[in-house]
C-alpha cells in the first residue's frame, strides 16, 4: 500500500507537470494579451513597454521556466486585470464553486441511483420507461437551454425560486439542478444497465433461492457488486462537474471559478488562467485518488501490492 | 384671533423637520451590468463597466451633462492661460468620504499619479499629454501639457478621478483598489468580487444629497437572466438588452426600455496600404454604394442603430452635418466597379469579430451578402476578440474589416488620429492632407477653427472613401417602473440622477 502511494504520488507530479506543459502551451498559441490589456490610444511604444515589463518579449522556454519556478512555490503572479495574486483571486471563488458541485453532485446521485435501481428491478415497466425517457432528455438537453428554462419557469413566470445569484439554500436549487442534469442521466443509465446485468448472476438467484429478503438481495448483493462502476463514473462526474461549472456559473451569475476562468481567458489574464486549471486539476487527481482507494472497500480483490 | 407665538414655534419646527425627513436618502437600487469592475482604483483600468461604478464614488474636475456638455464638476471654473497651461479653480468646502480635504495637493497628487509612468496605473496613455500640475494656492492649480492639447477638457471630463492624497499613500495602491474613497454621491460600503458592491448616500455631498440611500451593482453576465431578474423586480436597471428580448421588456408591466444614441461607431475598415483591388479609390466608393444600411439597422438591428456618414456621431466636436451618407445605389456600384477594372468582381474576405458588438456576425454577414449582389465575391471569416484586437495591432486586419469605436472623450481627435492618421496603431490608411488637417487641429485653441479643419478633414476621407461608413449602435437598457431614470448617450450610470417614484 505504501509504495502504491508512492508510486502515485510520483505519477501525479507527473499529470501536474503535463497540465503545466499543455495549460501553457495552449494558451500562449492563444497570442499576445498586450492588445487586450491595453487601452485602444495606448502607441505602440506603450505597448513595446509594456511587453517588456510583463516579460512577453523573452522566449517562450524562458517565460515557462519562470511560470514552473513560480508555480512550485504556489506563486502564479499577479493577475494582469485585477492587479492581485492570481491564485487568490482562485481561492476566494473556490467556496462558491465547491458549493455549487456539491450540491450538484448530491442532487444528481439522490435521484439517479434510485431511478437506476427501479428501473432495473421493474425493467420494461412504465417506470422503467418513464425513467430512461427522463435519462434521455436529461443526456441530450444543452446545460445553457435548461439553466434558461428553469430561470424562465420558476423564477420569473411562478416566483418560486431566485432566478440568479448566491444566497440561501433556494439560491442554489436552481444552478445544481442544471449542472447537476447530465451527471444524473449519465449515472441514472448507468446504474440500470449494471444492476441488469448483475441481477441476472447466478449468485443472485442463489441468494434469492436462500430466501434472502429482495430488499437485501437488490442493495447488498447487487448494488456493492454493481458500485464500483457507478462510483468510478461519480468520480469522473466530479471534474465533469467542476468544468461544467463554467456554463452554469455564467448562466445563474454565480461568483465561482468556472466563471473567473472564462473572463480570464477572455481577457488572456494567464496567472489566472493557469492558477484556475492548475487548482482544478489538483482536485481532480485528488478525486481520483480517493475514488482508487474507494476500490479497495468496494471489492476486497482489489489490492495494491 | 390672537396666534400663540409657542404654537407657531411647534408649526414651523414640524415643517421644517417634515422638509428634512422628505430630503433624507430612502429605498435601494439594483444595477446589473454584464460584467463587474476589475477594480476600485479609479485610475487603473480602461473598462466601461468600471467607469459607471467609480464615477459615483469618485468626481473629475470636469464632467458632461446628460445632454452631453462639458461642466466644472470638482472645478469652479477653468481657462487656459497659454498654449500649453491650463488654470482651474476648485470648488471649496469638499471633503473625501474619509474627512480628507479636497484641494489643489489633491488634483496635483491624482493627475500625477496616474501620468507617472512609474506607478503603472492603466490610464496613463490617457494622460500622456500631461507634463505636471503645478499648485498655485490652495484652490488654484496650473495643468501644464507637454504639447498644445486643446481637448483636455474632453480628457479631464472622463479621466482623472480625485483621490485623497493622504490615504492613498499610508494604505497603498493594492490596499485602495478594493476600499475606494472619493468625494463622490455614494460612499463605498462592501464589495464581494462577481457577486456585489454595494455603495450608500454621501449625506454632505457638494451637490445636494442623492435621493436613494443604497446603490448595488451586481453583474450578470448572461443577457437573457439579466432580463430575467429585471422582471422578478431582483434588479432594477439593466444594460445591454439584445433587441429580440425589448418587446418582452415592454409587455411586462413591470419595467420599461430607455435608449439611448450610443457613443459607438460600426464601420467596415479598409486596408489601403497593401494594394489590391481595394486600394483603388473607385472600388472603396463602390462598397459604399453596394451596402443598404438602413435596411442593416432595419433588418439585422431590429431598428436600434442610427445611420452616420462619417467616423462621428452627431454628439461628437467636429462633426460635419452636412455630409450626407452614401446612397444605396448597386448599379453605380457596378459601374464603379467597371472602371476600375473589375467588371466581373473579385474575392474579398471580410473579417469580423464574433460576439463583441451587437449582432456582428450577421451583420458582417449581410454586407458580405449585399455585395454579392454588385458581383464582388465576398466571404466572411469570424475571429474570437482576442485574436481579432491582435489582428488589428498588429496592421493585419485583411483587407476589409468591420470593426466599432468608441469614442467616449467626445472629441474628434480621438477618432481620427488613431484610426486614419498615417502611421497611428490602428490606422491602415495614409492621407498627407487629411494627416495635416488633424495635426493642425490638435494644436488649434480656437474652438471653430478647430472645428473648421475637422470638417474639411471628414469631407476628405469620405470623398476618398477611407471606409464603409455604417452606424451608431443604440443603447438600450431596461428600468424597474419605480424608478426614474433615463438612459444617457455616453453610457453612464449616474445613479445620483435616479429617484424613485412614490
Amino acid at each position: 500500500m505504501k509504495k502504491h502511494l508512492i508510486r502515485r504520488f510520483f505519477q501525479t507530479f507527473l499529470v501536474l507537470l503535463g497540465v503545466s506543459i499543455v495549460t501553457f502551451a495552449i494558451l500562449h498559441l492563444t497570442g499576445d494579451p498586450t492588445a487586450l490589456l491595453l487601452p485602444q490610444e495606448a502607441t505602440a511604444e506603450d505597448r513595446a513597454r509594456f511587453r517588456h515589463e510583463m516579460g512577453f518579449d523573452d522566449p517562450l522556454i524562458v517565460q515557462y521556466g519562470r511560470f514552473l519556478k513560480g508555480a512550485l512555490r504556489g506563486d502564479f503572479g499577479l493577475s494582469f486585470r485585477h492587479n492581485q495574486p492570481a491564485l487568490q483571486l482562485v481561492w476566494d471563488r473556490m467556496p462558491a464553486t465547491v458549493q455549487l458541485t456539491l450540491a450538484a453532485m448530491l442532487i444528481s446521485v439522490s435521484i439517479a441511483v434510485p431511478i437506476g435501481i427501479l428501473s432495473a428491478v421493474k425493467r420494461n415497466s412504465l417506470l422503467d420507461h418513464v425513467g430512461m425517457v427522463i435519462a434521455l432528455l436529461g443526456q441530450s438537453m444543452p446545460v445553457f437551454w435548461l439553466g434558461i428554462m428553469l430561470i424562465l419557469v420558476f423564477g420569473v413566470k411562478l416566483r418560486l425560486l431566485p432566478a440568479f445569484g448566491m444566497g440561501g439554500i433556494d439560491h442554489l436549487i436552481l444552478p445544481a439542478l442544471t449542472l447537476g442534469m447530465f451527471t444524473m442521466a449519465r449515472t441514472a443509465r448507468l446504474t440500470r444497465s449494471e444492476m441488469l446485468e448483475i441481477l441476472g448472476q447466478e449468485y443472485i438467484r442463489t441468494a434469492r433461492a436462500k430466501g434472502v429478503p429482495p430488499w437485501s438481495v437488490i442493495l447488498r448483493h447487487a448494488l456493492k457488486n454493481a458500485a464500483i462502476p457507478i462510483v468510478t463514473v461519480i468520480g469522473l462526474e466530479m471534474g465533469t462537474l467542476l468544468g461544467g461549472a463554467i456554463i452554469t456559473e455564467t448562466i445563474f451569475a454565480w461568483p465561482g471559478v468556472g466563471r473567473l476562468t472564462v473572463q480570464a481567458i477572455y481577457n488572456r489574464d494567464f496567472p489566472v488562467v493557469q492558477a484556475a486549471v492548475f487548482t482544478l486539476a489538483c482536485i481532480f487527481v485528488l478525486i481520483n485518488f480517493v475514488v482508487d482507494i474507494l476500490y479497495t472497500y468496494l471489492d476486497p480483490r482489489v489490492r495494491y501490492e | 384671533m390672537k396666534k400663540s407665538p409657542f404654537l407657531l414655534g411647534i408649526l414651523l419646527t414640524l415643517t421644517l423637520n417634515l422638509s428634512l425627513t422628505s430630503a433624507e436618502p430612502q429605498g435601494q437600487v439594483v444595477v446589473a451590468q454584464g460584467v463587474d469592475p476589475s477594480t476600485l482604483d479609479p485610475h487603473n483600468h480602461q473598462e466601461t463597466p468600471a467607469f459607471n461604478v467609480l464615477l459615483n464614488m469618485f468626481d473629475t474636475l470636469l464632467h458632461r451633462t446628460p445632454d452631453l456638455k462639458i461642466e466644472p464638476l470638482l472645478a469652479e471654473s477653468y481657462k487656459l492661460i497659454d498654449n500649453k497651461t491650463w488654470e482651474f479653480k476648485l470648488r471649496r468646502g469638499i471633503k473625501f468620504h474619509n474627512g480628507e480635504d479636497f484641494n489643489a495637493e489633491a488634483v496635483k497628487f491624482s493627475l500625477e499619479r496616474i501620468a507617472n509612468p512609474e506607478n503603472k496605473m492603466k490610464q496613463l496613455s490617457s494622460l500622456k499629454f500631461l507634463d505636471h500640475v503645478e499648485i498655485i494656492d490652495e484652490y488654484t492649480v496650473h495643468i501644464i501639457t507637454k504639447e498644445p492639447f486643446a481637448p483636455l477638457p474632453a480628457f479631464l471630463c472622463l479621466y482623472g478621478s480625485m483621490v485623497p492624497p493622504k490615504y492613498v499613500k499610508e494604505k497603498g495602491d493594492t490596499y485602495i483598489a478594493t476600499h475606494p474613497v472619493g468625494t463622490g454621491a455614494f460612499k463605498f460600503v462592501k464589495w464581494t468580487k462577481d457577486d456585489q458592491l454595494v455603495m450608500e448616500a454621501n449625506p454632505s455631498y457638494f451637490r445636494g444629497t442623492p435621493s436613494v440611500k443604497t446603490v448595488i451593482f451586481r453583474p450578470i453576465p448572461e443577457a437573457t437572466t439579466r432580463v430575467a431578474a429585471l422582471l422578478t423586480g431582483d434588479v432594477d436597471i439593466i444594460t445591454n438588452v439584445p433587441p429580440n428580448l425589448v418587446p418582452q421588456i415592454e409587455g411586462s408591466g413591470q419595467a420599461f426600455i430607455s435608449t439611448a444614441p450610443s457613443v459607438r461607431v460600426i464601420f467596415v475598415g479598409i486596408d489601403t496600404l497593401h494594394g489590391g483591388p481595394v486600394a483603388d479609390k473607385r472600388v472603396r466608393q463602390a462598397l459604399n454604394y453596394a451596402v443598404d444600411v438602413d435596411s442593416l439597422i432595419k433588418n439585422v438591428l431590429e431598428g436600434h442603430g442610427f445611420r452616420v456618414a462619417t467616423p462621428l456621431t452627431k454628439d461628437h466636436f467636429g462633426y460635419n452635418p452636412d455630409i450626407q451618407p452614401y446612397p444605396f445605389d448597386p448599379d453605380k456600384a457596378k459601374k464603379l466597379l467597371a472602371e476600375a477594372g473589375y467588371p466581373h468582381g473579385f474575392d474579398l474576405i471580410l473579417n469580423s469579430p464574433d460576439g463583441r458588438y451587437l449582432n456582428d456576425k450577421q451583420i458582417a454577414e449581410a454586407i458580405a451578402g449585399q455585395w454579392q449582389k454588385v458581383g464582388i465575391r465576398a466571404q466572411v471569416k469570424t475571429h474570437e476578440w482576442g485574436n481579432y484586437v491582435n489582428m488589428m495591432y498588429t496592421h493585419k486586419p485583411g483587407p476589409v474589416y468591420l470593426l466599432g469605436w468608441g469614442n467616449s472623450t467626445y472629441d474628434a481627435d480621438n477618432t481620427y488620429f488613431p484610426l486614419l492618421h498615417t502611421g497611428e496603431l490602428l490606422s491602415n490608411y495614409s492621407n498627407p492632407e487629411f494627416d495635416k488637417l488633424i495635426e493642425e487641429a490638435r494644436i488649434t485653441m480656437d474652438e471653430n477653427k478647430r472645428r473648421e479643419l475637422y470638417h474639411k478633414a471628414a469631407e476628405l476621407i469620405v470623398e476618398d472613401a477611407a471606409w464603409v461608413f455604417l452606424y451608431q449602435q443604440e443603447d438600450i437598457y431596461g428600468v424597474n417602473n419605480r424608478l426614474n431614470w433615463k438612459a444617457r448617450p455616453d453610457e453612464g450610470l449616474v445613479m445620483v440622477d435616479v429617484t424613485l417614484k412614490k
